[in-house]
């Protein structure tokens, strides 16, 4: 076991763990035993907001967040938002809404194009795709918040979909889409962008919620059983959470020595 | 392939096995290439859709040529050509990204404060109980961090930072730890190859 790293062998095992309970809580679900995933109002609330666009003439905005897929915290953020604009695109194109997506980082806009282009192939709409709606803004932070700030103030979207993640221009995004009157459904697992995204939209999907945001909106079984498997992983730190506090408060390094292994 | 690829960048994190980690240095490098190639599918996305709003004259078509202008100007000064007098040195590169870009970067930074208080006005409404404790501690943080009030009201510092390292940090370190278990649990499933929705016609009924 000598090519194992030390202090990263714990790590592993809580991997593991979690992985294995994944892959069971999947297997029940191909056996048709379903978790009940509990109701998650934002994500409820698309199909909600797009109708509400639809009725007004006006389009959606759907944007997947600012940060590049390679990143370790904020790449899978990006993929869970691109799982949200699967699902809004495919919506849009059933509904006739017309569908713009601002983008930050040019590697990701192949993907989101690509995204988009597909649901209206699938739908047999293939001519109607429009290249432009999926627009790369800028690269620069605020050069893609100042331009994505006037497209809502030109465009008036009725619909503002924003989940991935945001620093600082999420505040300036969600307050102009408030200010335009746009139904917001916001999400990120930014700790310090949360407090914005809660008082600027109607909706926000907190942390974690936005990795299940794919999962809920598929229905898909195996997905909606992994979640169950999160909560596997979830319990182990809060039972490792509760035996450090008292270990360590009766002055004992156990836990910490395990960790370190 | 997914798979492959995944397991190529997560073994090397826990196994010192050299071939394998110089095979994920020589992916993760690879990778790099291929961003660094993607920021020219970007200038032409820039580049075609504002090329439509000048040709058809659309609203505010004068911007576009703007912008066509400042891309070409950047690209060919910036152009790693030290020899020729480009690159990171040329003094228009310079003046430009100095004198243009950096303050329009700061200004839009600086209009978050009016954006932060035009949020609070909204936001700081005692409607119900959670709205009245958001507006009470907000209020505390606010005045124990102005000198005005804290000269004269010490304990206004204590107070915000209680508030600020013991209920706030115990939520913060609960939605970090829970986001943590959604990312991993959205890696296995990629890993599996069942999260899909990212891809070309993924996510499927």
């Amino acid at each position: 076991m000598a090519f194992l790293i030390q202090g990263r062998i714990f790590g592993l095992i809580c991997l593991l763990f979690i992985m294995a309970a994944v892959a069971y809580y999947i297997k029940q679900a191909q056996a048709g035993k379903v978790p009940k995933v509990r109701r998650i109002p934002g994500i409820d609330a698309i199909d909600e907001s797009i109708g509400r666009a639809v009725e007004m003439g006006r389009p959606v905005f759907c944007s997947h967040g600012i940060a590049n897929l390679r990143d370790a915290t904020t790449g899978p953020q990006t993929i869970a938002g691109l799982s949200v604009l699967n699902y809004v695109a495919k919506r849009c194109v059933a509904v006739g809404a017309r569908i713009v997506v601002p983008v930050r980082q040019p590697e990701v806009w192949p993907i989101a194009s690509d995204i988009v282009e597909t649901e209206y192939k699938l739908a047999g709409k293939g001519e109607e795709f429009d290249p432009d709606s999926v627009q790369f803004l800028s690269s620069e932070q605020f050069g893609f918040s100042s331009n994505y700030m006037g497209l809502m103030m030109r465009e008036k979207p009725g619909a503002n979909i924003m989940v991935g993640a945001y620093w600082a221009e999420s505040l300036q995004l969600a307050e102009t889409g408030s200010r335009i009157g746009a139904m917001q459904i916001t999400g990120t697992a930014q700790t310090s962008q949360i407090p914005f995204f809660l008082v600027t939209s109607d909706y926000c999907l907190i942390g974690e919620e936005i990795y299940s945001a794919g999962a809920y909106l598929t229905n898909d079984a195996s997905l909606i059983a992994s979640l169950a498997g999160q909560d596997v992983g979830r319990i182990i730190a809060v039972v490792l959470s509760f035996l450090g506090a008292i270990t360590f408060t009766m002055g004992s390094r156990i836990l910490l020595d395990l960790f370190a292994m | 392939m997914t798979i492959i690829a995944t397991l190529l960048q997560v073994l090397p994190y826990y196994f010192d096995i050299p071939p394998l980690k110089d095979a994920a240095g020589t992916a993760s490098n690879a990778v790099l290439l291929i961003v660094a190639c993607a920021t020219f599918v970007g200038v032409i996305s820039i580049l075609q859709v504002h090329g439509k709003r000048v040709q058809r004259r659309v609203e505010g078509w004068y911007f576009s040529v703007l912008v066509f202008v400042f891309v070409i100007i950047m690209v060919l000064t910036g152009l790693p050509l030290a020899e020729f007098g480009l690159g990171r040195n040329n003094s228009i590169f310079n003046w430009v990204f100095t004198n243009i870009q950096t303050p329009l970067g700061g200004t839009m930074y600086s209009i978050l404060a009016f954006f932060i208080t035009s949020a609070a006005v909204r936001a700081f409404k005692a409607r119900n109980i959670e709205a009245a404790i958001v507006l009470v501690s907000g209020t505390l943080m606010v005045l124990g961090n102005a000198p005005l009030f804290t000269s004269p009201i010490p304990v206004l510092v204590d107070i915000s930072l209680w508030i600020r390292n013991v209920p706030n940090m115990a939520t913060m370190r609960g939605v970090m730890i829970g986001a943590a278990l959604g990312a991993i649990a959205l890696a296995v499933r990629t890993l599996m190859g069942i999260e899909r929705g990212y891809l070309r016609g993924g996510g499927e009924e």
